[in-house]
């Protein structure tokens, strides 16, 4: 099995916290996005994109590769979003927790150590002045993304260069996550004392049919992730380096790092706040799509396909650019850097805009570790909620743009998620992984 | 018809003729012999060569627009003795001293103006305590892909390319000057 083929599975270990697992309540149906006022940002009126866009991204819009369909969101609903439950211990966390000065770790003010379980924003207030508060920040978006608590879905990645798509992969992703959930600790035993785990596998092409992933995140301020690789042709399940998270899927412009736009630990980057400003949000749809329950701990949500340039007659842009199904919101957002001290992590700085409420990264600006700019990827969303005691956050699309190559990669597009409260003990193990295909 | 006889005396003169030819090649040959290895990457130098804490006052200009920092105490302010916020001259010293030179583009252009070295193009000057030059780089424009920006180093016709980087920490720094 290729280097290539092998690269493709590290992504889906990233997905490690993304996804969320539900409870057997069914959902009320979803309300419709309200018909706010929205209006197209494209070529010709490029000027009022250029202070909501990264610079990179002004560039492609004012060359007409890219246009955006804005739509206005109403602040309060958009909020509530997230569930109410959610907010409540949001708002219950304050003061509640430290930093651990070395590693940036979480820590709980009364013992000192890694807090047991948390739910909700850690940090609810961001002080602009604090040293820290790059990586108070990339808590917030951590714990935010964990709100659900697991579940997964089928999804393809898909290289697109400007003559069309030169490449598919079609692959799934399971993901089981301890903290952070709604409706508190689980009942099974966490012996490893995981944050989370997760289990990917290719599909198609038949060339990396079976070739899967098992990845274990460590509740902890100083552990890497562990992450075994497995190929059907080899036989053999073998140990990966967690840095390998910047490297590219599959030979396509996109890394593992890229769902959610940041994959890793915490305590991985050093994390520095330079700014705020508002910018674009990429979004499935403003508010949350509805579940259905299939059992007594799963629950579907169905979402609509985003087709891309590349595979509708008289497209708009770039190839690789999405046609439908994809709003933008204007959004407040903390600028953030992050970088790696890791010699065997490929990126250098990065910078990231996270929604400065909902703890979402829209945007993200790579570096090499030589200081060159060579890629920005887009990292899209949806809500999931019932009620108010439960929601759940998606990343369902990442387009990531190779400015060197002028390539890109799509990674997401589901129509099919679901969200698992219970998982069979035994299924995120290497024995799994190792069987997938017999 | 003569035989040959094998002495004892001439066999030790046979084996001190093995022996020196022995010492011969391990000294001669086998030991100037460089083991096989990789060469090491030739890297060139990043453009800050000295450490960051070297740089007593940097100096950038563009156009009209002119700021200084210069280093007092633990901090830094600017001309006047207003303070420079947390970090900001810092992350700009801090990415020189890391951002190497990824290729020479043109090592003697017809037009340096092409690259961007016209009156707009941005002068960073670093100095020592003192006032020895540490860097003095032009910066002009970015390249197509905007991956890198052109640069050279004052009083050299030598293009390079640097990381791009560059520009996000120059903006930084722009947008954090003291308020007048």
């Amino acid at each position: 099995m290729s280097g290539r083929s092998l690269g493709a599975l590290t992504l889906a270990t990233t997905l490690l916290l993304a996804a969320p697992p539900g409870r057997a309540a069914d959902p009320e149906p979803s309300k419709a996005a309200p018909k706010g006022e929205s209006w197209t940002l494209d070529s010709s009126n490029w000027q009022d994109g250029k202070d909501v866009l990264p610079e990179s991204v002004v560039k492609r819009l004012q060359a007409g590769d890219y246009w955006f369909n804005v739509v206005s969101v109403d602040a309060t609903r958009f909020h509530h979003n997230y569930s109410q439950a959610f907010w409540d211990a949001t708002d219950k966390n304050a003061g509640k927790y430290d930093l651990d000065a070395k590693t940036c770790g979480l820590k709980d003010k009364a013992t000192g150590k890694i807090p047991d379980f948390v739910f909700g924003l850690p940090f609810p207030t961001i002080d602009k002045s604090d040293a820290q508060a790059g990586c108070k920040i990339a808590w917030n978006f951590t714990m935010a993304g964990a709100m659900g608590g697991g579940g997964g879905a089928t999804f393809t990645l898909n290289g697109v260069d400007t003559s069309g798509q030169f490449r598919r992969i079609k692959a799934f992703i399971h993901s089981r996550g301890f903290q952070g959930r709604h409706f508190g600790p689980l009942a099974e035993d966490n012996p490893e004392h995981l944050a989370g785990e997760g289990l990917s596998g290719a599909i198609e092409p038949q060339d990396v049919e079976g070739v899967s992933q098992l990845t274990k995140r460590y509740w902890d301020w100083e552990s890497q992730d562990a992450i075994w690789a497995y190929v059907p042709s080899t036989r053999r399940a073998r140990r990966v380096n967690a840095a390998s998270r910047s490297d590219p899927v599959a030979g396509l412009d996109i890394f593992a790092d890229d769902l959610n736009c940041y994959a890793g630990k915490v305590e991985y980057y050093q994390w520095k706040l330079i700014g705020e400003q508002e910018i674009l949000a990429p979004l499935l749809q403003p508010y949350p799509f509805p579940m259905r329950s299939v059992s007594p701990t799963r629950q579907l949500i169905d979402t609509p396909y985003m087709p891309a340039g590349y595979e509708v007659p008289n497209r708009r842009g770039v190839p690789w650019w999405i046609q439908d199904h994809l709003v933008f919101v204007k959004r407040p957002v903390w600028v953030v850097e992050g970088q790696s001290s890791d010699p065997y992590y490929n990126f250098g700085k990065v910078i990231m805009y996270f929604d400065k409420e909902m703890y979402r990264i829209y945007w993200k600006l790579v570096h090499n570790r030589g200081g060159e700019y060579f890629y920005t990827a887009m990292c899209g969303y949806h809500f999931v909620k019932n009620d108010e005691t439960f929601s759940a956050v998606f990343p369902n699309l990442v387009v990531g743009v190779n400015d060197k190559t002028n390539r890109a990669a799509l990674g997401g597009r589901f129509q099919s998620s679901f969200l698992e409260q219970h998982w069979d003990p035994s299924y995120f193990s290497l024995r799994t992984i190792t069987h997938m295909t017999d | 018809m003569s035989r040959a006889v094998m002495t004892a005396r001439g066999t030790l003169v046979l084996v001190g003729v093995l022996v020196s030819l022995a010492g011969y090649l391990w000294v001669a040959e086998v030991g100037r012999r460089t083991p096989l290895r990789a060469s090491a990457p030739v890297e060139p130098a990043p453009l800050l060569a000295v450490p960051p804490a070297a740089v007593a006052r940097v100096e950038v200009e563009e156009g009209t627009v002119r700021l200084v920092a210069i280093r007092r105490g633990g901090g830094w302010s600017d001309a006047e003795g207003r303070p420079w916020p947390r970090d900001a001259v810092a992350d700009l010293l801090e990415s020189l001293g890391t951002i190497r030179p990824v290729m020479t583009v043109d090592p003697d252009p017809t037009d340096p103006a092409d690259y961007g070295f016209g009156p707009d193009a941005v002068r960073i000057r670093l100095l020592a305590p003192d006032g020895r030059p540490l860097l003095a780089l032009d910066v002009g424009e970015r390249n197509p892909a905007w991956t890198g920006l052109y640069a050279r180093r004052t009083g050299s016709r030598e293009v390079m390319l640097v990381g791009a980087l560059l520009h996000w920490e120059l903006e930084k720094l722009q947008a954090k000057a003291p308020e007048p």
